[in-house]
Order: structure tokens, then C-alpha cells, then sequence
């Protein structure tokens, strides 16, 4: 049977670690190599964005885009993704079959960029940090406040509570008592 | 009171946020197609630019 090409439209979200580890171009190029390596004719690949995901992935907060236009069979896509997530620095690939390439794609072709992938900013600590000296001052203004309560004119209407509760405790007996004084 | 979108897209495109945005509310999830006013298909195809956003880590799937 004959292996029928499509022209597939590729996003790959690369992990920054190895991005900033091994360079854009050669986590590129093992991409393309990858995709090739299946049967695919790689047109464009391309850098499509590194910026900040709408949620963390694998603990990453910033992704890598890599974005690329084959012509390819259909077994290729799933070879390739087999491979892709068991080896690679990917976190998604998605496929996309199309009509055709875009002639403004086509232009750009497999390109190179130079770009700084920027180390993540361990945010963990900083939220500890505001979250535990917002706490630091909860406990402040609580504490503050209880002082206030004490010394205001909370301090008698407190008391009438305890002895409130005093007198319904004397009041309802306990559970066990009532039962035996059923029974006699 | 729903108000509709007037102008849409000629095609929806998972990499275009701004648009599929327009489409959600702000829990993230995706208006009807009552209140986008699309026919069945272009909201079958909204709906699949969006499910491809979100798992690209494009769009959030909730707030």
C-alpha cells in the first residue's frame, strides 16, 4: 500500500532546562532529525515564542515553541511523538493536518535564532517569603487587636459568655448522668 | 442580559489568544453558542482551536 504524504502543521512546547542547556539550534535540529529519521520532509521549523505557560508543566513555568510545516505520512506522526515523549525534551506535540503550506512559510524555511532563554525565577520562596511575613503581620494585628479586646469594653460582655456557658453547662447534664437517672 | 459577538474570525486559529478569548468567560470556560452567536459549525471549530490552546499551555483550561 502507498504511503500517502499530508502537509501537517507542528507545534512543539521544548523544555527550557534543556533549551538553555544545549542551545536552540541543536534541540532543533535534533527535532528535525527526529521528524526525518520517520519518513518526514521537513519544510520550516522555526522558533515560534518562549514565554510563560497559562499553567506549569512538570514544574517548568516558561516553554519553549517550536513550530514547523512537514509533509508526511500518517504513521510518522505517531512514531514520531513515541519517540518524541520518551526521549526528547518535549512536553507537547501537536499535529495538525492542513490543505497545504502557506507560501509565507515556506519563505522562512528552516530557520536559526539566537535566543536567551531566561532562567525561572524560583517564585516559591518569594511567596513564602510575602506569604510568611503577611502572616508575621495577621499575627501582629490579631494580637493587637486582642489587647484591644481585652482592655476595651469587649472584656465584660466576654465574661458575661463564660459565665453564660457556665450556667448551661450546670444546666443540660451529661449524657451518661441523664440515662442513669432514667433508669432509677 | 447575553451580548453577542458581531464580528468573528474567517477561521479560528489556536495560536491567536486574544480571539479565542473573546469567546471565554473569565473562569475560562467557553460561551455558548447562543451568546457567540456562531453557527454549529464554526463553534465545533472554536471549540477545537480552544481545546488545542489549552493543551499547549496557550490558554488555562480553568481559574
Amino acid at each position: 500500500m502507498e504511503n500517502k504524504q499530508y502537509a501537517y502543521q507542528v507545534m512543539f512546547l521544548l523544555d527550557n532546562e534543556e533549551v538553555r542547556a544545549q542551545g536552540f539550534n541543536a534541540t532543533r535540529d535534533w527535532v528535525r532529525t527526529t521528524l526525518e529519521k520517520h519518513g518526514a520532509d521537513v519544510k520550516v521549523l522555526r522558533l515560534w515564542a518562549e514565554q510563560a505557560l497559562a499553567y506549569p508543566i512538570a514544574g517548568r513555568k516558561r516553554a519553549t515553541y517550536l513550530m514547523g510545516w512537514i509533509m508526511a505520512g500518517q504513521e510518522t506522526v505517531s512514531a514520531t511523538k513515541r519517540e518524541m515523549y520518551l526521549l526528547g525534551p518535549v512536553f507537547r506535540i501537536l499535529f495538525l493536518r492542513e490543505d497545504e503550506i502557506p507560501e509565507d512559510e515556506l519563505g522562512i524555511g528552516i530557520e536559526d535564532s539566537d535566543i536567551d532563554v531566561p532562567e525561572e525565577i524560583e517564585e516559591e520562596y518569594i511567596e513564602e517569603y510575602i506569604t510568611g511575613s503577611d502572616k508575621k503581620k495577621d499575627s501582629e494585628k490579631d494580637s493587637e487587636k486582642d489587647s484591644e479586646e481585652d482592655s476595651g469594653e469587649d472584656s465584660g460582655k466576654s465574661k458575661k459568655k463564660e459565665e453564660a456557658e457556665g450556667s448551661a453547662s450546670e444546666k443540660t447534664p451529661e449524657p451518661a448522668v441523664a440515662a442513669s437517672n432514667e433508669k432509677e | 442580559m447575553t451580548q453577542e459577538i458581531t464580528k468573528h474570525p474567517k477561521r479560528f486559529d489556536y495560536k491567536d489568544i486574544e480571539t479565542l478569548q473573546r469567546y471565554m468567560n473569565a473562569q475560562g470556560r467557553i460561551h455558548s453558542a447562543q451568546r457567540t452567536g456562531l453557527k454549529a459549525r464554526q463553534q465545533r471549530k472554536l471549540k477545537r482551536a480552544i481545546k488545542y490552546a489549552r493543551f499547549l499551555s496557550l490558554l488555562p483550561y480553568g481559574i
